[in-house]
């Protein structure tokens, strides 16, 4: 007890530390993967050998087959693809329907800006697996329902985000020097507002894209998500966890690939978080 | 934001998912039972009886009516698969949802406050260290991954434990995730609080910094931890979903989880109601939560 003492440990230091680099060089290859991998794997995703079921990692099946004899490299490499233009799309959506709505709402005055945020603000209080779930239910599966369920579910941390960052800019001096100037609101916001509060909503994809990854597997898993053939790594998790005790390395490939990816997401945003969004931090 | 308007809030919330929940099962082309006897389990007599039990030959206002009316009654309907009370499967699963994400929320809060407070307390050890790595682990590995990997390792490889049916991974599992959330910022909290006056006034009259932390840091600190029971509660809804199929136990997401692989859509609509005036209550306590922890909210 007597060595303990009330010490303010010293701020971090600046500069890209060793995690940032490792994040980097994950989602670099992650998306070297995603673009080059299928046409470099000579085995077909889809292909099903029933006899060779199960088998283990071999010399020309670096990680086996699945339960139905697929090849295990093949549709991780084609999942790593459809599990990352899945997320991308729906960050993408979030970001238009979220920060694009929040922010014009926002800028048109405050009845507009209750209207929307009365909405985004109720929706983000459910948690967005369980808004995500509840609308595969009502779409149906496939690609673009799961886009469209994800967009939708995390539209909502989109626009709040949105909102701080541009209440923090509505005060500054050259939105009201726009405004004098005779600028309409939705042009000043687009013109001058959106490149400052650029890097906030980058930070916030970061954060999101992990997210709706892992949320994408979690509806795999729940018999929603993308079409049950399509290779994505959630429809992979789900089809080998039955046969987990036969084939655990056709569990194990897409659940390392995906705890990979989210980790370097992670480590990305927190970086991005500190260079992007230096006034968040400021605020605390 | 006023405390009746707040309240208010959250109601209009729990009707805005009540009237969306029932909804569900009307905004696919067709309905229901279409689609339940296109996969040839229904004849013609069976299709007109079910629509009727379902009321999907009403207008739908009179159908929702028929719904809630019922809904608030505690009749949910019958499950499509299971030939029983909606009502009575939900009852038998809430108890091990409940006492998972009780042991698990336990089992977080003790370690995300223990670890925060001791690397307040022993700054200059391993243990800001530790709150970093274990807020990255949360950050980083989803649930659903760690769940998935705990079985491969414990159960497929090192044929330790039967991991399936019993819930000691799960509630481990989820409570270092919660613990991970809320270590960072309440340990941040702590570290900014450690330099105001009446701290600094308590360490000038000499109580020990044991003391000064539990008497005078966490019961401040508290309200961190209450702010972000949105973040722990949709960690453990998403836990009880996953974890719970995960690891067969019996709950609600093995629940939804029937209900969805069976489409069975009345067990789909109470699960996911369930689960919505779960969020509701939570959302209110904590605000009620926070006003009694921290005046300033009051005025």
């Amino acid at each position: 007890m007597s060595g303990a003492a009330l010490v303010i440990a010293p701020t971090r230091r600046a500069g890209p530390g060793l995690g940032f680099m490792l994040g980097v060089a994950i989602l670099g290859l992650t998306l070297l993967v995603a673009v080059f991998g299928p046409s470099l794997v000579a085995a077909d995703p889809l292909m099903q050998q029933i006899t060779l079921r199960n088998t283990p990692p071999d010399a020309l099946h670096w990680l086996g087959r699945d339960h139905l004899g697929r090849d295990v490299l093949a549709r991780l490499v084609a999942g790593t693809r459809i599990s990352l233009a899945a997320a991308f799309g729906a960050t993408l959506l979030a970001l238009g329907v979220g920060a694009g709505l929040g922010l014009i709402a926002e800028a048109l005055g405050r009845w507009p800006a209750l209207l929307v945020f009365g909405v985004f603000d109720m929706v983000r209080a459910m948690p967005s697996i369980l808004l995500a779930l509840t609308l595969m239910v009502a779409l149906g599966i496939g690609m673009g329902p799961l886009v469209l369920a994800l967009g939708i579910a995390f539209a909502p941390h989109m626009a709040v985000v949105a909102r701080a960052a541009w209440r923090r800019e509505a005060a500054s001096g050259y939105v009201a020097a726009a405004r004098v100037m005779g600028a309409s609101p939705v042009a000043t916001l687009f013109r001058h507002v959106v490149p400052n509060i650029a890097g906030a909503l980058v930070t916030q994809a970061a954060i999101i894209m992990p997210r709706a990854i892992t949320t994408e597997s979690v509806l795999s898993f729940f018999g929603l998500g993308v079409a049950p053939e399509t290779p994505s790594w959630g429809r992979m998790i789900a089809g080998a966890t039955r046969f987990a005790e036969a084939a655990p390395h056709a569990v194990a490939a897409p659940v390392v690939a995906l705890c990979v990816v989210t980790l370097g997401f992670a480590l990305v945003g927190d970086r991005l978080r500190l260079a992007l969004d230096p006034l968040r931090e400021q605020r605390r | 934001m006023t405390l009746p308007l707040a309240l208010l809030r959250q109601l209009v919330l729990l009707a805005a998912i009540t009237v969306a929940v029932f909804l569900l099962i009307r905004i696919m082309p067709g309905d229901v039972v279409d689609s339940l006897a296109l996969e040839g389990s229904l004849d013609e007599e069976a299709v007109t009886a079910l629509r009727a039990d379902l009321g999907l030959d009403a207008d739908v206002p009179t159908q929702f009516r028929i719904w809630a009316g019922r809904a608030i009654q505690g009749d949910l309907g019958m499950s499509l698969r299971f030939n029983r009370p909606v009502a009575e499967m939900v009852t038998a699963s809430l108890p091990t949802t409940l006492r998972l994400s009780a042991l698990a929320l336990g089992f977080g809060l003790v370690l995300g406050i223990g670890l925060a407070t001791a690397a307040a307390l022993w700054p200059r050890w391993l243990l800001p260290a530790a709150v970093e790595a274990l807020n990255l682990w949360s950050i980083a590995l989803p649930t659903f991954c760690v769940g998935l990997a705990a079985i491969l390792l414990f159960s497929v490889w090192l044929h330790w434990l039967p991991v399936i049916g019993q819930s000691l991974a799960p509630v481990v599992i989820l409570g270092i995730d919660i613990a991970g959330q809320i270590a960072k910022p309440l340990h941040e909290d702590l570290k900014e609080a450690a330099t105001a006056s009446h701290i600094r006034t308590a360490r000038a009259k000499g109580l020990s910094p044991a003391r000064i932390v539990l008497r005078h840091l966490l019961p401040n600190a508290l309200t961190t931890v209450v702010a972000l029971s949105g973040l722990i509660l949709a960690g453990l809804i998403g836990g009880a979903l996953t974890m719970e199929v995960l690891f067969g136990l019996p709950g609600l997401g093995t629940l939804a989880y029937q209900g969805i692989s069976g489409r069975d859509y009345p067990v789909i609509q109470a699960v996911v109601l369930v689960f919505a005036i779960g969020v509701v209550a939570v959302n209110g306590l904590t605000d009620l939560a926070q006003r009694a922890l921290d005046p300033r909210l009051r005025r």
